[in-house]
This record gives structure tokens, C-alpha cells and sequence, in this order.
């Protein structure tokens, strides 16, 4: 009788998280979903027309020509940023694993680009990498010719993922850090009195113990890259022409900002739906070679 | 403020939007309707010239005279383009709307003032107005078609006037570059390629197809036919070296800096550059001269101008007569005008510009324009064009021309654009 008053009480406990939850989180999405589907400004005199599948067929259709651009765009960014974070990440952690002062300063300031705002990231290497920026200036001074960072579509958006990958660098980081502490040093230490050298003991004990901590930092790097849009503000803001510009700027800076919200929320749904589907695929495809692994052991 | 600030503001404030939709949709009708018979909200733009204690000195006077309580509020994002739709999303919009214009969403909520008489005197109300219907006022008007030019470099490179034809401003440039000059013309990035490009067109634009816009909207031109030729010029200077992609990728800030260092010959630029260059004169004497037409005898052409101060009265406001009364005084009241131009550059006819002499000079160009008209990105009035994003979408076609896009293929992306978007 007590057990079953003591756990209603606890479900009693969670009723404000849970009204707090569907409030913020729940009810909103479930706007964005209905306005999806709706032609709607966002101002109070005009009520949503419920228009069907239209924005979603603009969005495949794109007679605009912007939307399918920016898609290759994030794609590129996605793929190439997620490879190129993890990689760098785990390089890290390896080089920094064991704590000494110099580690210690180092993880701190591999974590420092992580604390700024996108937005300030983004501006501080346009003022480093534009055409009169610190770089230029010094090959420009030095007798070399200027790099077209910015000013080159090629070139702008390898820089612009080049600086997301800076920024988010210490996040990945400081989870790799966490999952190479969860390695068993007796494991590592068994294979290496086995004969085994370094780059065998990585491959046949870090890594696999690493096999979870890799599928957290590649489903939170292709999800915070898949909606970078700060970073594209403050460094090219979509530009040259529309070099950089991504999904979530087309969501933001041009369907939002024209008051198009039917649209704006229908592309902000197939963001949610696409991020959804690569992440349980990560996760599926993670979970299937860790049974592989089981099944050969 | 930058376009880039107040177009990223827009976007990082729709983050917000659907929530606060969501809650308008739970919300009565009411709405929480502002302001009381003796109060007035007036939402305005902060910046370095426009802040808050300028602002509440600019309206002491009327307080002082009709006992209205004016609550002068900043937008509380970056902008009041942002702050204005969520603002009124969530029912809680401010009775005065500074800074920003109508558009073809926003204008069933701002009051119309065609009956008052006072409205059908302020500048360009008729630029602005929808089949006489008047819902924006200002106080005088910035004038966009300008070139300002280094006469130092002028003079090396023995350009002895300013060009008034296409013919003599490629003969200018190609002088410019000939003696050695950094920069004969300078563009820059985001919002400005795109503004620039257009700035030096309107003239011959207008002279070619008055009322171009309606053209377009009417389907008698097409957006593309309209700046193909404009493009085409571009695509030659940037052929000829004496623009490259370095320059759009170069925000205005740093370019007004190159054009006051001494670094480029022609900076097209709208009239509030003035008060940069007042602010931080150059060691050269500038001169100002409006954009080339094609025939000499069309020399000054129609001078592209947008509307300063704009002001609205919120059409659900609790207090009509006295936002009304507010405006009237704001755009009709010879001290409160004067105050406004002390604290931000525009020009009107009879205006004193002796403080700064480079707005005196934009005033003399005004004064011998054949006609004003407004700009493709205009969103109120029998001049707007019918779609939304015309200068974003602007800005990034004409950028492709420093990237090797041909003219024609640019056209045909406005075109494209247009008609996408015109059709729904």
C-alpha cells in the first residue's frame, strides 16, 4: 500500500517536468509541423492556409533554385566537418591522455574556441582570413601573393568548414578524453606485454573500447553540423554569391526573414527528419558491428 | 547597422518565433492591446547617432505640450525589422513603429493616414503611398544613386569631370587604372554588392523604363531584361581589373576605410556615408557625382532615394489619436526635424547641411535630379515589387559575376527567381 502511494508520489513528482517538456519542446514541434503544411506569415491578421504538401513539393521542386544548392552545401559540411573534427579529436585526446601541466593547459585551450558565440568565432576569422585580414596582410607583406580565403567559392567554404571544425573541436575533444579513461589500462597493458605495439594495441583494444564514445561525438558532430548557421553569418554570410550558404541559413536568414513560416517550418521539419534518420542509422549501424564483434569473440 | 547584423538577427530571432506562435495561437484575442489614452509606445532603432537619451530629448517637447507619456523602447532584438513581427505575433506590438516600411504581410496592421492632411506633404509620401492610400511618413529622404570620387586621383590620372556617360565612366576607370590606383572602383560584400550595383543603374533604369517595377510586376519586362545591362558593365570592369573578388568579399566598413585612405577611385555608396566622411574627412578633397547614363542629354538621371525616418501607427493601437498626433509631430514639427538630422543624415529640401558639406553636396545632386525614385527592395507603395528578398537574392546573382557567372546567365537567375516567386 505505501510502495503504491510512494510511487505515485514519484509520478505525481514528475508531472511539472513533464508539462514543461511538452510545453516547450513538444508543443512547439508539433506547430512546426502543423504549420508545415500551412501558407502563414506569422502576423496575427493573416490565419494559416492549410495548403497540403505545397511547401514540401517547393522544397523538391525548388523553383527558386537556392534551397537544392544549400543542401549539397550542408552535406558537404556535414561530412567533411564530422570527419575532420572526430579525426583531429581522437589525434588530440591520444597526444593529451595523460595529465600533466602542459596537458592540462593544452585541453584548456583546445576547450577555449568552444566558449565563444559562433557568431564571434565567425567574425574573428573573417578579420583573420579576409582579403585585408592578419594572413594576407603578413603574405602580402612578405612578398607572396593573397589567398582568396573568402573571396573564392571553393576556397570559402573549405575555409568556413575549417573554422567550424576549430570551434568545435573541444567539445569532441574533452569526449574523447572521457572515453580514453574508460579504456582498462590492464587491457592495454596485458597486450603490450603480448608483444603488441602500439598501433596494434590502439586497434585492438582502444579503439573497440572506444566504439561508444565514437558513436556519441559522430551523431553530436553531423547533428550541430547540419544546422550551422552562426558561424556562416559572421564569416561569409552565405557568400560569395551563395558559396556558404546552408540549410539552416536558408531556414533562417531567407524563409524566416521573409516572413515565409509555412515554408520556413516545412524545411525545418526535413532538417529534423534527416537528423533523426542519420543518427538511428549511426547508432544501427554502430550497434551492428559491435553484435559482429560479439558473434566473431 | 550592418545588413549582415540586422539579417542574422532576423534569422537567430525566428529561432524563437515558433514558440512564440504557439503561444499567440493559446492566447485571447485580446491580445493585450498596448498603451493607454496618455501613453505612447514608440519602438525605434538604437544605434551609435540614434540612442535612447537622443530619442527621449526628440519627443520631451511633445510630451511637454500634449501631456502624452512617450515610451521611447529599443528593439528588443537586434533590429526593429525583428522585433516588430514577433512583437506583434505575440500581441504586444508598440503604437509607433520607427525605421522600418510596410510590406505586403505587415500592412494590414499600420494604420492608415491618408485623411490626414499633414501626411500628403511629407517626402516622398507618394513614392510610398498604394493607390493614394498613405501608411508610412518620413522626414526627408536618403539618396542612394551617388558616386563619390577621389578628385586627388582624378586629377593624376587627368579625368579633368566626372563621367556622365557609360562611355566616359569606362574611359575614367580605365585612367584610374592606367596611373596605378589601387582600386579605380570599389564594391564590397553582403548586403552592399548588391545595393551598389543597383545605386549606379537607377538612373538609367528609369530613364529607359519609368516605373520599372510596375513593368516587371505587369509582365511587360521581365526582372533579368532589367539589370542585364547593368551586369554586363560590371562584368566588363571586373574583366578590365579594375574591380576584383577580393572587393565582395570586403565589408563596407574596411572599403569606406580603403576609399578614405586614398586607395580607390569611385566608391558608390548611398548619402549616409556622408556622415562617415565627416566624421573622419580624408586628406583629399571628394567629390560626388551622379551615376552615368547612356546619352549625355539624359545627365542627371531619376535619383534613386529611399524615404529617412520612416514612421507607422500600429492599426490596433489603444491609442490612436495621440501615436497619430506623435507622428504629425515628428514629421511636420521644423525642431523636432532639425533634431532628427542632428542625429542622423538625411536630406530635405531647405534643410540646413552646413555642419556637413558632403551632405551639401548630395543636396545640390537632389536638387538637380529630374525625379526620384525608389529601389527594387522597396515593400510598400505602387513601386514595390510583388515578392519579398529581392535584395538578398539581388546581392548573391550579382556577386556571381565576380565569380565568372556571365551576365546573361545572371539575368536569367533574377528571372527564374522572380517568377518563382511571383507565382507563389
Amino acid at each position: 500500500m505505501l510502495g503504491r502511494r510512494g510511487a505515485r508520489g514519484r509520478g505525481l513528482m514528475t508531472v511539472p517536468a513533464a508539462l514543461i517538456y511538452v510545453g516547450l519542446m513538444v508543443v512547439p514541434v508539433g506547430y512546426a509541423v502543423y504549420y508545415s503544411f500551412t501558407e502563414y506569415n506569422g502576423i496575427p491578421s493573416q490565419t494559416p492556409q492549410w495548403v497540403g504538401l505545397e511547401n514540401y513539393t517547393r522544397i523538391f521542386t525548388d523553383p527558386t533554385g537556392d534551397m537544392h544548392s544549400s543542401l549539397w552545401v550542408t552535406g558537404i559540411i556535414a561530412v567533411v566537418g564530422a570527419f575532420g573534427v572526430n579525426v583531429i579529436a581522437l589525434g588530440l585526446a591520444l597526444l593529451l591522455r595523460r595529465t600533466t601541466p602542459f596537458t592540462a593547459f593544452a585541453r584548456a585551450v583546445m576547450f577555449y574556441p568552444h566558449v565563444l558565440s559562433a557568431l564571434i568565432v565567425g567574425f574573428l576569422w573573417q578579420a583573420i582570413l579576409g582579403p585585408q585580414g592578419a594572413v594576407n596582410n603578413l603574405l602580402t607583406g612578405s612578398g607572396r601573393s593573397a589567398l582568396p580565403f573568402l573571396s573564392d567559392p571553393g576556397w570559402a567554404l573549405a575555409t568556413m568548414i575549417a573554422v567550424i571544425v576549430w570551434a568545435q573541436l573541444g567539445v569532441q575533444l574533452v569526449l574523447y578524453l572521457a572515453g580514453l579513461q574508460a579504456v582498462p589500462a590492464d587491457l592495454q597493458e596485458a597486450a603490450t606485454l603480448d608483444g603488441a605495439g602500439k598501433a596494434q594495441v590502439f586497434q585492438h583494444v582502444t579503439w573497440p573500447a572506444l566504439a561508444p564514445t565514437v558513436t556519441v561525438t559522430i551523431v553530436t558532430s553531423v547533428l550541430s553540423l547540419l544546422k550551422v548557421y552562426e558561424v556562416v553569418l559572421g564569416l561569409t554570410n552565405g557568400g560569395p554569391g551563395d558559396a556558404t550558404q546552408t540549410w539552416a541559413y536558408e531556414i533562417l536568414a531567407v524563409s524566416f526573414a521573409n516572413n515565409k513560416v509555412g515554408l520556413a517550418c516545412a524545411q525545418a521539419v526535413l532538417l529534423i527528419v534527416v537528423a533523426g534518420i542519420l543518427s538511428f542509422t549511426i547508432i544501427a549501424l554502430r550497434k551492428r558491428a559491435e553484435e559482429g564483434a560479439e558473434a566473431l569473440s | 547597422m550592418s545588413a549582415r547584423f540586422r539579417r542574422g538577427a532576423i534569422g537567430a530571432s525566428a529561432l524563437g518565433l515558433v514558440p512564440v506562435l504557439a503561444l499567440t495561437a493559446c492566447s485571447s484575442d485580446d491580445g493585450g492591446a498596448s498603451g493607454g489614452g496618455d501613453q505612447v509606445r514608440m519602438l525605434v532603432n538604437i544605434t551609435d547617432n540614434l540612442t535612447q537619451a537622443k530619442w527621449d530629448e526628440l519627443v520631451a517637447p511633445f510630451e511637454e505640450e500634449t501631456g502624452v507619456d512617450v515610451k521611447v523602447e529599443g528593439p528588443s532584438g537586434q533590429s526593429v525589422a525583428e522585433t516588430f513581427p514577433t512583437l506583434l505575433a505575440a500581441g504586444t506590438a508598440p503604437d509607433v513603429i520607427q525605421s522600418i516600411f510596410p510590406t505586403e504581410d505587415t500592412a494590414p496592421e499600420i494604420l492608415d493616414l491618408s485623411d490626414q492632411d499633414w501626411a500628403q506633404d511629407t517626402p516622398m509620401a507618394d513614392l510610398y503611398s498604394t493607390d493614394g492610400t498613405i501608411n508610412v511618413v518620413g522626414v526627408g529622404m536618403q539618396a542612394q544613386s551617388l558616386l563619390y570620387y577621389n578628385k586627388e586621383l582624378f586629377e593624376q590620372a587627368g579625368v579633368a569631370e566626372p563621367p556622365t556617360t557609360w562611355e566616359e565612366m569606362d574611359a575614367a576607370l580605365q585612367a584610374l587604372e592606367d596611373e596605378g590606383v589601387k582600386k579605380p572602383i570599389g564594391f564590397a560584400s553582403e548586403w552592399a554588392t548588391g545595393v551598389q550595383v543597383q545605386e549606379i543603374w537607377h538612373p538609367q533604369q528609369n530613364v529607359t523604363t519609368p516605373g520599372w517595377q510596375q513593368a516587371v510586376a505587369g509582365g511587360t519586362s521581365t526582372l533579368g531584361d532589367q539589370f542585364q545591362p547593368v551586369f554586363e558593365h560590371v562584368a566588363d570592369w571586373i574583366d578590365a581589373g579594375y574591380t576584383t573578388a577580393d572587393d565582395v568579399a570586403t565589408d563596407s566598413g574596411t572599403q569606406e576605410a580603403n576609399f578614405i585612405a586614398g586607395d580607390v577611385g569611385i566608391y558608390p555608396m548611398g548619402s549616409w556615408f556622408t556622415t562617415t566622411l565627416a566624421a573622419s574627412p580624408p586628406d583629399f578633397e571628394v567629390g560626388i557625382f551622379a551615376p552615368p547614363v547612356d546619352d549625355a542629354a539624359d545627365h542627371p538621371g531619376p535619383m534613386g532615394a529611399t524615404m529617412a525616418f520612416p514612421y507607422m501607427v500600429w492599426n490596433g493601437t489603444q491609442a490612436k489619436d495621440a501615436a497619430t498626433q506623435l507622428v504629425e509631430y515628428l514629421v511636420t514639427d521644423e525642431d523636432a526635424i532639425a533634431a532628427q538630422a542632428a542625429m542622423d543624415n538625411f536630406n530635405r529640401e531647405g534643410l540646413d547641411t552646413s555642419a556637413n558639406p558632403y551632405a551639401g553636396q548630395v543636396q545640390e545632386l537632389l536638387d538637380a535630379a529630374p525625379s526620384l525614385v525608389v529601389p527594387g527592395n522597396q515593400t510598400v507603395g505602387d513601386f514595390a515589387l510583388p515578392v519579398a528578398g529581392f535584395n538578398e537574392k539581388f546581392t548573391e546573382v550579382a556577386q556571381g559575376l565576380w565569380q565568372g557567372t556571365a551576365p546573361a546567365d545572371a539575368a536569367g537567375q533574377l528571372t527564374a527567381w522572380y517568377d518563382a516567386e511571383a507565382a507563389g
